[in-house]
This record gives structure tokens, C-alpha cells and sequence, in this order.
């Protein structure tokens, strides 16, 4: 009688990462704190231990001992497709790793088994099936021309040709976002530190692939990395400056990966940068915020690579800020809901969470609530509007800039820009409307033949 | 009379009501199955591919990579983990207090009173093939036995306690699916502690120089030389707990050490 094909592929996962799902203990303490399955009114299906419990289930039918000795079971091609759909809820923020009883890694084993899904066609999910062509074709995932890269530059703004510090700007916020970028570039200005910015030549750091385990479609991450590595390189680049938590994420873990050994320049974060002026002496607030804030810890900055203490030293020393911390915090902060491609696959979800996240920051009683990633600041305004509540929410480095005495304000405003383009914080800019799209003239109606 | 059980032509006595042939045998068995049942483990493990690997890397190319991973840091880090995170649970010491006590007390439970029985037996053995000693040193032997055996079988009653007040009290998450292997899992792991127990109980009922009596088939106890109960306990413990451990649902008990010590304590210290 001959034998079934196994259901599932062991593609794209590691040796100790199929030993990981067969560590789990079932303890649960990963249930008490993923935020997608709290913000899916606490399914079952999407708790990392039950994700995990599954995918062992799988990988047992196919290749335990009993597959070893009568033959792979089926696995319906529904189960796991539900399966992958409810892999894809979650935002790899890595709550549950850093829980975990086993101490398995379970940022790395969520982006193995997607890429593995991915190979097997029931991946990704949505909207993200759309990242490699856009990335690999327009080196963003906005649709965007290259040549728009430094559309943000304002006439106060000095840019050097050739400088040791590169600021990496990132797609979020080079195209959406450009009050991060003015108030980066113009806080660089003013410590004095030249910088230099790779413009047209940076390409998205393709963090958004690796996430929703598509690195492998074309090669496109690598292709990505290596192109930014080798530009900055070709630049000179000593120091690399990341604005964005998940670019510097990728850059810090991701790049190495594709470059095959260390970078050859440091990368830093700009909140590590502050605190580094900061120690230096170089910063001079020279306004007061007299208001109660509160700080998010972005995954990418925080639980993925360790910086959490930097953006805190700089909150704490403006003048007239106090810092209350939310409940959750540092380690064991709550995603905002945007990562892991949610934002761009599944919405609601992102927007679920992003709500939990406000109510944490509103428990506090905090009136702002400060960031340094713009993919959290996008989704927590979108949470704090769908909340309808007045907390202003903005990033760190619009803040230290406005404290700096600096403009936070952004050439004038396009009609029917992004509401995260300018400053949430001073609202000193206004967005005007998009102008009504002219109707569509319908077209003739072939007839039947 | 005999004075005891004649295996390989040297007296052994019985301090744990058991044949020893039996239990050999047994024993032997139960090694191979685990020994198979790992292999079979390591060869599904080895079918990933290693990061910066082109190809799976098998059975005991798997084996090489845990070394690997565990030691990478040097021996002294890799012994810190093995001690502070899987011998005294620090993950689960910094996140919850009583879950980490009723771990300790079911982890230490068990490996207590196993090394005791590896201990009991390997007496019964030293004493006629290494020693040459009559029943007396078992006796002794066995007396020193009793007060921690006592202690690490209060300690998983104590454990045991816990895990069910908590599960049905104070649980803060709803369980985990429960499927008919977890069934087989939890009435394996029953039979093996009540048995075990009962079994206990026998043995304590009865004096050491009166165990001597029956291991040597006085008519004190008539039947009581491998007394049913113990046998059971004995044959079947070696079964679930070593044969079946690596095809079973408790086979997490095998592999989370392991993965702690490659991870090295867990993704919070593998990322500081």
C-alpha cells in the first residue's frame, strides 16, 4: 500500500525550532498576554499556545513516529488554511516569547512557520499577498515614486553629501509621516551633528516581508538589504540613524542576516541618540510641556532588541513632563496592534488592539501618549479616534523637537494627506480636505452577444 | 530456604518487593523503546533546516546543534542556565511565585524519588556483585532511604495539591484543548502515582528484617514477594515514564530543558 505525502512541509523551519513546538507545556501564561486574543474576544484559535498545539498536531500526523511507521494522516486542506488565517492574527510582537516557561523564541518560530505557510500557498494573508511586488518593484509599499523620497525637505533643513552619521528615514515616514522627518532632520540641525540621507537610492528596509514570512518571494528582503548596506557603505556611512522601530529592527536583526555577517557601520536608534546628546550635555530644552504623558514601548525598539531605557531618559528630563508608566511596560508592554503586516492585512484587528493600548495609556490618566515608532503612532491615533477620546498621541522625537524650540510643522500639508502626516501633539498645521473626485463616466454597456 | 534470588550466581535480596529479573528485563525494554523513540525524535527535529544551511540536518546533526547552541557561550554560562533556569525554574520564579513552588515541588518530587529507586536498586545490586554483603546492608541502606523518600513523596502530594486547586480554582486562562492523548497522559500519570503510593504504603507496613523474611519466601507474607501491586507500580512506571515518554504527550517534560538550555534561559536573555 503505498504511503500518503505528508500534508505539510518542514520548509523554512530550523532543527531547534521544531524541538520549540514540542517544548510547550501548555502553561499558558502566553494566553494571560497576547493582545490579538484578547482583541478577538479571547478565542481560543488565536492563543500562541493553542497556534503552537496545532502546528505540533501537524507536524506529528506527518512525521511522528506513527507517519514513520504506517504512513503521514491526512490533514484537511481547510484546517490548515484556518490554521494559517489564525497565524497571521498576530502581530509577532513577542509577548508570548518573552513569557514563555520553555523560553521558546516565538517572534522567529511565528515568522518560520509563515514563510513556511507561504511555500505551502495558504500564506499570507489579505492585503500583505501585495508587499513583494510593491517592494520589489517600487522599493516601498505605498505605491510611491523613489523620487519622492526627500519630498519632506524643507528649505531650513541641511542635508551634507558625505557625512559618518546616515539617516535612515524609512517608508512610513518618508511618505506618510513627514513630521517625524522634519523634526529628525531638524533636531540634527540644531545638536550640530551633520548627517547624510541615502534620498532616492534608500529602498524599503523590507521588514514588512520578513514579518508576514515572505522573505523568500524573489529574495526581495535580501535584495533590500544588501542594496542599503552597500549605499551606505559606498557613503561612508560610520553610524546609521533609524527614526522608525521597524527599520531599525530589521536593520539590527534582519540586515545581518541577508549580508551574511556584521554590518560594517553601527546602527543606533534616534531615542538612543537623544539620550546620548542628552548625556553629552549638547541638549537645551528651551521649552516647558506641562502636561502628564505616558510611553509606549514599541515592539521593534523594545522587546526585539532591548532599548528601553533611552526614550525614557530623554521624557524624563523635559522640562515639565511627568511620566507616569501604563501598567504594562517595558517587557511586558502591549503591542499597539500594528505589526506583523495586521495593519495592512487584517484592520480590525489591528484597530482592536490599538484600542486596548489607548486604554491602557487613558488608565493612567496621561493626556499624551509618546512613541518612537511611526507605525504605533499611526495605529494608536487610529485607536485614540475610534475611542473618540482628547489624548494627544505623537512620537518622542516631535516632542523633543518642539522642546528643542524647533517647528514641528511640515511643507504646506497636501488635500487628503494621511492625518498622521503632521504633528498630533501641537496641531499648529492643518490638513486640507481632499478635493471630490470627479465623477466616473460610466462606460457603455457592451451587449451581449 | 532461600536467601533471596539467585542472578548470575550471586544472592540478590529484595528490598523493594520486586523481581529483579522482571524489573532487568523490563528495564531493558523500556531503554530501548526510549532510546528508539529519541532517535525517531531527533530525526523528525533534523529534517529542519539549520540558519545557513542548505540542506536538513538529520538525526545526529541535530544532536550536534543542541551541543552546539547550549555550550556556544562557553561551559560556565551553560551551567549557570542549567542550574538557575532548568534546575530551579527562574523563568517561572520571576512571573509567578506559587505556580513556581508547585513546579518545584512536582519537578523535585519526582526526580527525588526516582534517583531514590535508581538508588534502592543499584544497592541491591552493589551489595552481592561489587560488596559481597549479606541482607544487613540492604537493611541499612534502606533505612537511610526512608525519610527522604518520605519527604520527596510529600513533596509531589504537595505539588499535585496545588496543580488542582489551581486548575480548578484559581485558573486565569481557560485550559488548553484536550484531546484523547492528553486523556492517555493524565490516566497514565494517575496510575503511575496512586499505584506508587499504595505501593509505598505496602513497604512501609512492613519492617525491613521482616521484608528480609519475605524476599527470602518465608511463609511471614506468603505471596507477598512480588506482590502485584509493586510489580505493577514498578513494571508499569518504567513503561509510561521512560518507554512511552518520547511518543507521548509528556514528552515536553524531555524537551523544555533542553530548549531552555539551547535558548539559553529563553528569548528575554537571547535578546538583552
Amino acid at each position: 500500500m503505498a504511503k500518503n505525502k505528508p500534508a505539510i512541509s518542514l520548509e523554512n523551519l530550523t532543527p531547534i525550532q521544531l524541538m520549540e513546538f514540542d517544548a510547550c507545556t501548555r502553561c499558558g501564561e502566553c494566553v494571560k498576554y497576547c493582545p490579538t486574543y484578547n482583541a478577538r474576544d479571547k478565542d481560543q484559535a488565536i492563543e500562541p499556545r493553542d497556534k503552537i498545539l496545532r502546528w505540533r498536531d501537524f507536524v506529528t500526523r506527518s512525521y511522528g513516529w506513527r507517519a514513520k511507521l504506517f504512513g503521514p494522516a491526512s490533514i484537511p486542506e481547510e484546517e490548515i488554511k484556518k490554521f494559517t488565517d489564525d497565524l497571521y492574527n498576530c502581530t509577532t510582537c513577542g509577548m508570548c516569547g518573552t513569557v514563555c516557561c520553555a523560553g521558546i523564541d516565538t517572534i522567529e518560530l511565528w515568522e518560520s512557520t509563515r514563510a513556511n505557510l507561504v511555500k505551502h500557498g495558504t500564506g499570507p494573508y489579505g492585503k500583505q499577498s501585495l508587499f513583494p511586488k510593491l517592494i520589489g518593484d517600487g522599493h516601498n509599499p505605498y505605491l510611491k515614486q523613489q523620487k519622492d523620497r526627500l519630498v519632506w525637505m524643507t528649505p531650513d533643513i541641511k542635508i551634507a553629501e558625505k557625512s559618518d552619521l546616515a539617516y535612515f528615514i524609512g517608508c512610513t515616514a518618508g511618505y506618510n509621516q513627514q513630521v517625524l522627518c522634519v523634526s529628525t532632520a531638524r533636531i540634527l540641525n540644531k545638536l550640530d551633528v551633520p548627517f547624510m540621507v541615502l534620498g532616492e537610492d534608500e529602498w524599503c528596509c523590507a521588514s514588512a516581508l520578513i514579518r508576514t514570512g515572505q522573505q523568500h518571494l524573489g529574495d526581495v528582503p535580501k535584495q533590500a538589504a544588501l542594496h542599503n548596506i552597500e549605499a551606505l557603505k559606498a557613503r561612508g556611512a560610520k553610524r546609521v540613524v533609524f527614526a522608525c522601530a521597524g527599520c531599525f529592527r530589521a536593520a539590527k536583526i534582519d540586515w545581518p542576516r541577508a549580508y551574511g555577517k556584521a554590518l560594517p557601520f553601527e546602527t543606533i536608534h534616534m531615542s538612543q541618540l537623544l539620550a546620548e546628546q542628552l548625556d553629552a550635555g549638547k541638549i537645551k530644552w528651551e521649552k516647558s510641556f506641562d502636561k502628564t504623558i505616558t510611553y509606549h514601548d514599541p515592539c521593534h525598539l523594545g522587546r526585539h532588541v532591548g532599548v528601553f531605557e533611552e526614550p525614557r531618559k530623554v521624557l524624563k528630563s523635559m522640562p515639565g513632563v511627568k511620566l507616569i508608566e501604563m501598567e504594562r511596560n517595558r517587557h511586558e508592554q502591549r503591542c499597539c496592534g500594528a505589526g506583523g503586516g495586521v495593519k495592512a492585512g487584517i484592520p480590525d484587528l489591528a484597530l482592536n488592539v490599538a484600542k486596548d493600548r489607548v486604554n491602557d495609556a487613558r488608565a493612567t490618566g496621561a493626556e499624551a501618549l509618546i512613541s518612537a515608532c511611526p507605525f504605533c503612532r499611526r495605529n494608536l491615533i487610529d485607536g485614540r479616534d475610534e475611542l473618540k477620546l482628547e489624548m494627544r498621541v505623537d512620537d518622542l522625537v516631535v516632542l523633543s523637537a518642539h522642546l528643542m524650540g524647533l517647528s514641528t510643522d511640515i511643507k504646506s500639508p497636501a488635500p487628503g494627506a494621511p492625518k498622521e502626516t503632521i504633528s498630533d501633539l501641537f496641531r499648529t498645521q492643518t490638513i486640507p480636505p481632499k478635493p471630490p473626485a470627479e465623477p466616473k463616466k460610466e462606460a457603455p454597456k457592451e451587449e451581449k452577444k | 530456604m532461600t536467601e533471596g534470588l539467585e542472578i548470575f550466581g550471586k544472592t540478590v535480596f529484595d528490598v523493594l518487593f520486586i523481581d529483579y529479573r522482571i524489573m532487568v528485563v523490563v528495564a531493558i525494554i523500556s531503554i530501548i523503546l526510549f532510546l528508539a523513540g529519541i532517535y525517531m525524535q531527533l530525526d523528525k527535529w533534523g529534517r529542519g533546516v539549520p540558519e545557513g544551511a542548505t540542506k536538513p540536518a538529520g538525526a545526529w546533526g541535530t544532536l550536534k546543534l543542541m551541543f552546539q547552541k547550549t555550550f556556544e557561550k562557553g561551559i560556565g554560562p551553560a551551567l549557570g542556565i542549567i542550574v538557575l533556569d532548568v534546575f530551579l525554574q527562574r523563568r517561572i520564579w520571576r512571573r509567578r511565585k506559587t505556580e513556581w513552588l508547585m513546579h518545584m515541588l512536582i519537578f523535585w518530587g519526582w526526580v527525588g524519588l526516582f534517583i531514590l529507586t535508581v538508588a534502592a536498586a543499584g544497592a541491591e545490586f552493589y551489595g552481592p556483585f561489587v560488596k559481597g554483603t549479606d541482607f544487613q546492608f540492604f537493611a541499612d541502606f534502606w533505612k537511610t532511604l526512608e525519610l527522604p523518600n518520605n519527604i520527596f513523596s510529600y513533596m509531589l502530594v504537595g505539588g499535585i495539591a496545588i496543580a488542582i486547586v489551581r486548575r480548578i480554582f484559581l485558573a486565569d486562562v481557560p485550559p488548553a484543548r484536550f484531546t484523547s492523548v492528553d486523556w492517555i497522559a493524565l490516566a497514565g500519570l494517575s496510575i503511575v502515582i496512586i499505584t506508587g503510593f499504595w505501593a509505598q504504603g505496602l513497604r512501609m507496613n512492613l519492617g525491613i528484617e521482616e521484608r528480609m523474611l519475605v524476599s527470602a519466601y518465608e511463609t511471614v507474607a506468603p505471596g507477598f514477594f512480588n506482590n502485584p501491586v509493586v510489580l505493577f507500580h514498578e513494571v508499569f512506571t518504567l513503561l509510561f515514564c521512560v518507554a512511552y515518554l518520547p511518543f507521548s504527550k509528556l514528552f515536553h517534560m524531555f524537551v523544555t530543558p533542553l530548549v531552555i538550555m539551547i535558548n539559553k534561559g529563553g528569548y528575554v536573555e537571547v535578546n538583552p
